[in-house]
Protein backbone atom coordinates (compact mmCIF):
# COMPACT_ATOMS: atom_id res chain seq x y z
CA UNK A 1 0.00 0.00 0.00
CA UNK A 2 2.50 2.38 1.11
CA UNK A 3 4.63 1.89 -2.04
CA UNK A 4 1.77 2.53 -4.42
CA UNK A 5 1.55 5.90 -2.74
CA UNK A 6 5.40 6.28 -3.48
CA UNK A 7 5.09 5.23 -6.94
CA UNK A 8 2.02 7.82 -7.72
CA UNK A 9 3.42 11.27 -8.68
CA UNK A 10 1.65 14.05 -9.11
CA UNK A 11 2.66 15.55 -12.01
CA UNK A 12 3.57 14.28 -15.83
CA UNK A 13 7.51 15.24 -15.85
CA UNK A 14 9.67 15.83 -18.99
CA UNK A 15 13.35 17.19 -20.15
CA UNK A 16 13.54 20.16 -20.93
CA UNK A 17 15.76 21.30 -24.29
CA UNK A 18 18.42 22.63 -21.96
CA UNK A 19 18.88 18.83 -19.77
CA UNK A 20 16.38 19.95 -16.77
CA UNK A 21 14.73 16.57 -15.84
CA UNK A 22 12.25 18.26 -13.77
CA UNK A 23 9.93 20.14 -15.96
CA UNK A 24 6.78 19.94 -15.00
CA UNK A 25 4.27 19.35 -17.86
CA UNK A 26 0.16 19.09 -16.19
CA UNK A 27 -1.28 16.85 -13.78
CA UNK A 28 -0.22 13.24 -14.00
CA UNK A 29 -2.96 10.82 -15.62
CA UNK A 30 -2.01 7.92 -12.74
CA UNK A 31 -4.44 10.14 -10.79
CA UNK A 32 -7.45 9.28 -12.90
CA UNK A 33 -8.40 5.97 -11.02
CA UNK A 34 -8.15 7.74 -7.74
CA UNK A 35 -10.86 10.36 -8.81
CA UNK A 36 -12.87 8.14 -10.01
CA UNK A 37 -12.68 5.85 -6.67
CA UNK A 38 -13.61 9.28 -4.58
CA UNK A 39 -16.89 9.81 -7.09
CA UNK A 40 -17.92 6.11 -6.10
CA UNK A 41 -16.67 6.40 -2.31
CA UNK A 42 -19.16 9.48 -2.04
CA UNK A 43 -21.83 8.01 -3.86
CA UNK A 44 -21.91 4.45 -2.00
CA UNK A 45 -21.39 6.33 1.74
CA UNK A 46 -24.51 8.50 0.81
CA UNK A 47 -26.32 5.93 -0.78
CA UNK A 48 -25.78 3.49 2.62
CA UNK A 49 -26.62 6.61 4.72
CA UNK A 50 -29.67 7.58 2.83
CA UNK A 51 -30.97 3.54 2.98
CA UNK A 52 -29.89 3.76 7.07
CA UNK A 53 -31.25 6.94 7.42
CA UNK A 54 -35.08 5.63 5.51
CA UNK A 55 -34.96 2.74 7.58
CA UNK A 56 -34.55 4.43 11.05
CA UNK A 57 -37.15 6.75 9.79
CA UNK A 58 -39.72 3.45 8.83
CA UNK A 59 -38.80 2.01 12.32
CA UNK A 60 -39.52 5.26 14.32
CA UNK B 1 -53.98 14.21 -2.89
CA UNK B 2 -56.79 12.76 -4.67
CA UNK B 3 -56.53 10.69 -7.82
CA UNK B 4 -57.74 13.49 -10.34
CA UNK B 5 -54.33 15.92 -8.68
CA UNK B 6 -52.14 13.01 -9.07
CA UNK B 7 -52.97 11.98 -12.71
CA UNK B 8 -53.00 15.53 -13.84
CA UNK B 9 -49.98 16.65 -11.86
CA UNK B 10 -48.14 13.38 -13.41
CA UNK B 11 -49.33 13.96 -17.00
CA UNK B 12 -47.14 17.23 -18.14
CA UNK B 13 -46.68 20.34 -18.61
CA UNK B 14 -49.85 20.86 -21.48
CA UNK B 15 -52.22 19.04 -18.47
CA UNK B 16 -55.06 21.09 -17.56
CA UNK B 17 -54.71 22.39 -14.32
CA UNK B 18 -54.75 21.02 -11.44
CA UNK B 19 -55.54 21.95 -7.30
CA UNK B 20 -52.76 22.73 -5.49
CA UNK B 21 -52.24 20.32 -2.56
CA UNK B 22 -53.93 22.20 0.27
CA UNK B 23 -54.17 19.99 3.12
CA UNK B 24 -51.71 20.91 4.90
CA UNK B 25 -50.21 24.27 3.74
CA UNK B 26 -47.41 26.00 5.15
CA UNK B 27 -48.63 29.05 6.05
CA UNK B 28 -46.73 31.29 3.77
CA UNK B 29 -47.33 28.97 0.82
CA UNK B 30 -49.02 30.40 -2.28
CA UNK B 31 -51.94 28.24 -3.67
CA UNK B 32 -51.23 27.24 -7.16
CA UNK B 33 -53.34 26.54 -9.79
CA UNK B 34 -51.23 25.36 -12.45
CA UNK B 35 -47.54 23.40 -12.89
CA UNK B 36 -44.90 25.78 -11.31
CA UNK B 37 -42.10 26.78 -14.01
CA UNK B 38 -38.76 25.90 -12.39
CA UNK B 39 -36.54 26.14 -16.10
CA UNK B 40 -37.22 28.28 -18.79
CA UNK B 41 -36.54 26.48 -22.37
CA UNK B 42 -33.60 28.39 -23.35
CA UNK B 43 -32.00 27.53 -19.78
CA UNK B 44 -32.67 23.60 -20.50
CA UNK B 45 -31.03 23.77 -23.53
CA UNK B 46 -28.38 25.21 -22.04
CA UNK B 47 -27.48 22.62 -19.78
CA UNK B 48 -28.13 19.69 -22.14
CA UNK B 49 -25.79 21.54 -24.26
CA UNK B 50 -23.48 22.01 -21.23
CA UNK B 51 -24.06 18.35 -20.69
CA UNK B 52 -23.75 17.29 -24.30
CA UNK B 53 -20.07 19.31 -24.48
CA UNK B 54 -18.57 17.87 -20.90
CA UNK B 55 -19.32 14.98 -22.05
CA UNK B 56 -17.60 14.96 -25.54
CA UNK B 57 -14.21 17.03 -23.99
CA UNK B 58 -13.96 14.24 -21.13
CA UNK B 59 -14.23 11.47 -23.76
CA UNK B 60 -11.96 13.21 -26.32
CA UNK B 61 -8.94 13.84 -23.07
CA UNK B 62 -9.23 11.01 -21.28
CA UNK B 63 -10.20 7.86 -23.98
CA UNK B 64 -7.09 8.70 -25.85
CA UNK B 65 -5.04 8.17 -22.27
CA UNK B 66 -6.79 5.07 -21.64
CA UNK B 67 -5.82 4.04 -24.72
CA UNK B 68 -8.31 4.39 -27.09
CA UNK B 69 -5.88 6.45 -29.33
CA UNK B 70 -7.89 8.52 -32.36
CA UNK B 71 -7.58 12.45 -33.65
CA UNK B 72 -8.64 14.14 -30.87
CA UNK B 73 -7.05 17.34 -30.48
CA UNK B 74 -9.36 19.10 -33.04
CA UNK B 75 -12.75 17.56 -31.81
CA UNK B 76 -11.21 18.79 -28.16
CA UNK B 77 -10.78 22.19 -28.58
CA UNK B 78 -13.76 23.13 -31.04
CA UNK B 79 -16.04 21.45 -28.35
CA UNK B 80 -14.19 23.67 -25.34
CA UNK B 81 -14.70 27.06 -27.46
CA UNK B 82 -18.56 25.88 -27.76
CA UNK B 83 -18.17 25.40 -23.88
CA UNK B 84 -16.80 28.74 -23.17
CA UNK B 85 -19.27 30.13 -25.62
CA UNK B 86 -22.54 28.39 -23.63
CA UNK B 87 -20.62 29.42 -20.45
CA UNK B 88 -20.06 33.11 -21.28
CA UNK B 89 -24.42 33.71 -22.55
CA UNK B 90 -25.09 31.29 -18.97
CA UNK B 91 -23.41 33.93 -17.18
CA UNK B 92 -25.02 36.97 -19.02
CA UNK B 93 -28.55 35.26 -18.72
CA UNK B 94 -27.76 35.14 -14.77
CA UNK B 95 -26.59 38.13 -14.42
CA UNK B 96 -29.17 40.08 -16.22
CA UNK B 97 -32.06 38.33 -16.59
CA UNK B 98 -32.34 35.30 -14.01
CA UNK B 99 -32.03 36.21 -10.09
CA UNK B 100 -28.98 34.82 -9.03
CA UNK B 101 -29.02 35.43 -6.00
CA UNK B 102 -30.85 32.35 -5.98
CA UNK B 103 -27.92 30.38 -6.28
CA UNK B 104 -25.90 32.30 -3.57
CA UNK B 105 -25.51 29.93 -0.11
CA UNK B 106 -27.55 32.34 2.76
CA UNK B 107 -28.36 31.85 6.34
CA UNK B 108 -31.30 30.06 6.10
CA UNK B 109 -29.28 27.46 4.32
CA UNK B 110 -26.27 26.78 6.41
CA UNK B 111 -28.88 26.55 9.00
CA UNK B 112 -31.28 23.79 7.43
CA UNK B 113 -27.97 22.24 6.60
CA UNK B 114 -26.99 21.47 9.66
CA UNK B 115 -30.21 20.58 11.13
CA UNK B 116 -30.57 18.11 8.33
CA UNK B 117 -26.67 16.66 8.56
CA UNK B 118 -28.03 15.94 12.34
CA UNK B 119 -31.17 14.40 11.44
CA UNK B 120 -29.79 12.10 8.76
CA UNK B 121 -27.19 11.48 11.74
CA UNK B 122 -29.75 10.30 14.04
CA UNK B 123 -29.52 13.61 16.17
CA UNK B 124 -32.36 15.85 17.93
CA UNK B 125 -33.27 19.07 17.30
CA UNK B 126 -35.33 21.26 15.01
CA UNK B 127 -36.96 19.99 11.86
CA UNK B 128 -34.95 21.59 8.97
CA UNK B 129 -36.53 24.21 7.21
CA UNK B 130 -37.29 23.98 3.44
CA UNK B 131 -34.72 25.11 0.99
CA UNK B 132 -35.82 28.27 -1.74
CA UNK B 133 -35.85 27.06 -5.57
CA UNK B 134 -31.91 25.21 -5.03
CA UNK B 135 -31.41 23.55 -1.83
CA UNK B 136 -27.82 24.29 -0.19
CA UNK B 137 -26.17 21.38 -1.45
CA UNK B 138 -26.79 21.68 -4.99
CA UNK B 139 -25.36 25.56 -4.54
CA UNK B 140 -22.52 24.91 -3.46
CA UNK B 141 -22.19 21.94 -6.33
CA UNK B 142 -22.90 24.49 -8.64
CA UNK B 143 -19.99 26.78 -7.11
CA UNK B 144 -17.67 23.80 -7.28
CA UNK B 145 -18.86 23.37 -10.96
CA UNK B 146 -18.04 26.76 -11.98
CA UNK B 147 -14.83 26.85 -10.21
CA UNK B 148 -13.97 23.80 -12.20
CA UNK B 149 -15.64 24.95 -15.37
CA UNK B 150 -14.00 28.35 -15.02
CA UNK B 151 -10.42 27.24 -14.23
CA UNK B 152 -10.97 24.49 -17.07
CA UNK B 153 -12.22 27.33 -19.96
CA UNK B 154 -8.76 30.12 -18.60
CA UNK B 155 -6.54 27.70 -18.57
CA UNK B 156 -7.81 25.81 -21.79
CA UNK B 157 -8.04 29.24 -23.91
CA UNK B 158 -3.93 29.70 -22.95
CA UNK B 159 -3.62 25.86 -24.39
CA UNK B 160 -5.06 27.09 -27.56
CA UNK B 161 -1.78 28.97 -27.97
CA UNK B 162 0.06 25.59 -28.64
CA UNK B 163 -2.17 24.58 -31.67
CA UNK B 164 -2.47 25.58 -35.23
CA UNK B 165 -6.05 26.43 -36.21
CA UNK B 166 -8.08 27.89 -39.00
CA UNK B 167 -8.60 31.04 -36.89
CA UNK B 168 -4.92 31.58 -35.42
CA UNK B 169 -1.10 30.06 -35.47
CA UNK B 170 0.16 28.82 -33.13
CA UNK B 171 3.00 30.64 -30.54
CA UNK B 172 4.11 28.70 -27.52
CA UNK B 173 6.50 31.11 -26.53
CA UNK B 174 4.04 33.03 -24.95
CA UNK B 175 5.08 31.74 -21.72
CA UNK B 176 8.00 29.89 -20.42
CA UNK B 177 8.07 26.19 -19.27
CA UNK B 178 7.02 26.57 -15.94
CA UNK B 179 4.55 28.63 -16.51
CA UNK B 180 2.98 26.32 -18.87
CA UNK B 181 3.27 23.29 -16.83
CA UNK B 182 1.40 25.21 -14.14
CA UNK B 183 -1.60 26.25 -16.98
CA UNK B 184 -1.81 22.55 -18.09
CA UNK B 185 -1.80 21.37 -14.57
CA UNK B 186 -4.57 23.32 -13.58
CA UNK B 187 -6.28 22.20 -16.90
CA UNK B 188 -5.62 18.72 -15.97
CA UNK B 189 -6.34 18.45 -12.68
CA UNK B 190 -9.86 20.42 -12.74
CA UNK B 191 -10.60 18.16 -15.54
CA UNK B 192 -9.88 14.97 -13.03
CA UNK B 193 -12.11 17.05 -10.30
CA UNK B 194 -14.70 17.07 -13.02
CA UNK B 195 -14.90 13.13 -13.07
CA UNK B 196 -15.45 13.11 -9.48
CA UNK B 197 -18.66 16.06 -9.82
CA UNK B 198 -20.18 14.61 -13.29
CA UNK B 199 -20.51 10.99 -11.33
CA UNK B 200 -21.91 12.67 -8.47
CA UNK B 201 -24.37 15.00 -10.28
CA UNK B 202 -25.70 11.69 -12.08
CA UNK B 203 -26.44 9.97 -9.28
CA UNK B 204 -28.35 12.42 -7.56
CA UNK B 205 -30.30 12.80 -10.81
CA UNK B 206 -31.39 9.25 -10.64
CA UNK B 207 -32.04 8.86 -7.34
CA UNK B 208 -35.80 8.38 -7.05
CA UNK B 209 -36.67 10.99 -4.25
CA UNK B 210 -34.86 13.44 -6.82
CA UNK B 211 -36.95 12.91 -9.75
CA UNK B 212 -39.23 16.03 -9.56
CA UNK B 213 -36.10 17.96 -9.71
CA UNK B 214 -34.37 15.79 -12.93
CA UNK B 215 -38.03 15.69 -14.78
CA UNK B 216 -38.08 19.20 -14.39
CA UNK B 217 -35.27 19.54 -16.40
CA UNK B 218 -36.80 17.86 -19.18
CA UNK B 219 -40.14 19.44 -18.76
CA UNK B 220 -39.44 22.76 -17.45
CA UNK B 221 -42.08 22.41 -14.84
CA UNK B 222 -42.98 20.94 -11.48
CA UNK B 223 -46.52 20.12 -9.92
CA UNK B 224 -47.87 21.78 -7.39
CA UNK B 225 -47.78 19.17 -4.96
CA UNK B 226 -44.24 19.29 -5.38
CA UNK B 227 -43.53 22.68 -5.00
CA UNK B 228 -45.70 23.27 -1.79
CA UNK B 229 -43.69 19.83 -0.89
CA UNK B 230 -40.27 20.36 -1.91
CA UNK B 231 -39.54 24.55 -1.27
CA UNK B 232 -40.35 27.31 0.88
CA UNK B 233 -42.89 29.88 -1.00
CA UNK B 234 -41.40 33.10 1.00
CA UNK B 235 -37.71 31.90 -0.15
CA UNK B 236 -38.65 31.17 -3.89
CA UNK B 237 -41.33 32.49 -5.44
CA UNK B 238 -43.21 30.54 -7.82
CA UNK B 239 -43.94 31.54 -11.40
CA UNK B 240 -47.59 30.35 -12.90
CA UNK B 241 -46.15 28.39 -16.00
CA UNK B 242 -49.40 30.22 -17.07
Amino acid sequence: MTRGFEAMALFRYATSLYGDSNVVIGASWDLLPWFVAAGATFIILHAVVKAIAGRRHHAG
Amino acid sequence: MSATETSAAEAGPSATPVVADTAKPDTNTRVLNTRVLRHRLVDRIYHWLMAASVFILMGTAFFPIMGWKFEWVSLHWITGVVLTLLVLIHIVRALFWQDWRAMLVDGADIRDGVRSMRSALGGRGPAPGKPGKYKILQKLYHLAIAILVLSIIASGLLMLLKIDTPLWRRNPYWFDNDTWGVIYSVHGFAALAMITLVMIHIYFALRPEEWWLTRSMFRGTISPKEYAEHCDASRWRAEDRA
